[in-house]
């Protein structure tokens, strides 16, 4: 029990990390005694336990903004820190639309401002009847007719007659 | 790796925000793992180890590379980590570092050691047990838990931690056979084996 004092907190020393006295020692002590046996054992059983189990903890954290941060608490760095991704497989989309705001809300308001067009020019009776009118948003063209019967827009591939 | 690592510390010393953020990318964990252990709480875990980057930022020009870029940022974060929980340290003055007679005695000793056999790959009660550890950790005196992270994830040896503690190698040695103890008894409180179970030898009081 004594010796034990002595040498239990020796054991788990890698190495070169005791003087090669105690290390004889201990090695002696070892042979002989079976609770210190079990220390050894018990610490080379556990051995590398506390190391996986911590990066099991920080595993299990989102660290995708991590970096950003980081980045962000350097002044001369800050500039560089980017959003973090998110919305899944929107995420590029969203990414694009962050960075090109006007351009997104443009795309977004083609469309309406094309048909509001097409109203305001159809109204004002500029379309001769059976005149086919083209109107074009993003790319894509779409023929409108002025019948007796108000305008008639032609859908798909379809040409128009006589055309 | 370690020569990718030199490469990107090259381009980080040189301005490139990118190369910096590939180096805090591929260490980020290990670092928050030691900041965790050694203070417990996640968000102020968090906090240290962004802190310990901008740290690293602002010495890289010092870093010279005779350590790997890893080891260096995890001394770093551990430095932190200790720093903000001196307060813990210096309220709990009752722990000892001494081992006495008492402290050997029913340990159960070698009791863990035989319920986890010997293939750690297909111990249940291993991946059980590491599952709890970081728990388990959480419940020891700072000093304690502070003495293993540096030990086992850190990987300082007695000399070292001696060194970084302000402690003599004997103290150091003492120091991480409590720490150890009283890891291994919550360890086999989670496994539901009784205290003492085991033939232990000589060491009965």
């Amino acid at each position: 029990m004594t010796a034990c004092l002595r040498f239990a907190p020796m054991i788990g020393a890698r190495p070169g990390e005791l003087t090669l006295e105690e290390a004889s020692a201990l090695a002696e002590h070892l042979a002989s005694c079976g609770a210190c046996q079990g220390r050894l054992a018990d610490e080379e059983a556990l051995s590398g336990m506390l190391p996986e189990a911590l990066l099991a903890e920080a595993n299990r954290r989102d660290f995708s903004a991590f970096s950003d941060e980081v980045l962000t608490r350097i002044p001369a760095l800050g500039r560089a820190a980017r959003p973090a991704p998110r919305g899944g497989m929107l995420a590029p989309i969203l990414g694009w639309v962050g960075h090109h705001r006007l351009l997104a809300a443009a795309s977004a308001l083609a469309p309406t401002l094309a048909a509001l067009a097409l109203i305001v020019y159809l109204g004002q009776g500029n379309a001769p009847e059976g005149a086919p009118v083209e109107v074009s948003s993003e790319g894509r063209s779409t023929m409108v007719l002025e019948t007796s019967e108000g305008p008639v827009v032609l859908l798909g591939d379809l040409e128009p007659e006589g055309s | 790796m370690e020569a990718d690592d030199l490469a990107l510390v090259s381009r980080a010393k040189a301005g490139d925000p990118e190369a910096f953020r590939a180096l805090v990318v591929r260490t980020q964990r290990k670092v928050y793992a030691v900041a965790l252990g050694i203070v417990k709480d996640r968000d102020l875990a968090w906090d240290i180890s962004q802190e310990a980057f901008v740290r690293v930022h602002a010495h890289l020009p010092e870093f010279k590379g005779e350590s790997s870029f890893s080891t260096w940022a995890l001394r770093i974060v551990s430095h932190l980590a200790i720093d903000s929980v001196r307060k813990e340290r210096t309220a709990i003055k009752d722990d000892i570092d001494d081992v006495r007679e008492t402290d050997l005695a029913g340990g159960g000793e070698g009791i863990l050691a035989t319920a986890l056999g010997n293939d750690p790959q297909e111990n249940a009660l291993r991946r059980e047990l590491a599952g709890k550890m970081a728990e388990a950790l959480a419940q020891l005196p700072e000093k304690h838990r502070t003495i293993l992270v540096l030990r086992e994830v850190e990987g300082l040896s007695y000399e070292e931690l001696a060194e970084r503690l302000g402690l003599h190698k004997g103290t150091v040695m003492s120091r991480l056979f409590h720490a150890r103890k009283k890891m291994q008894a919550l360890l086999r409180e989670y496994a539901g084996i009784e205290r003492g179970e085991a033939a232990e030898g000589g060491t009965e009081p």
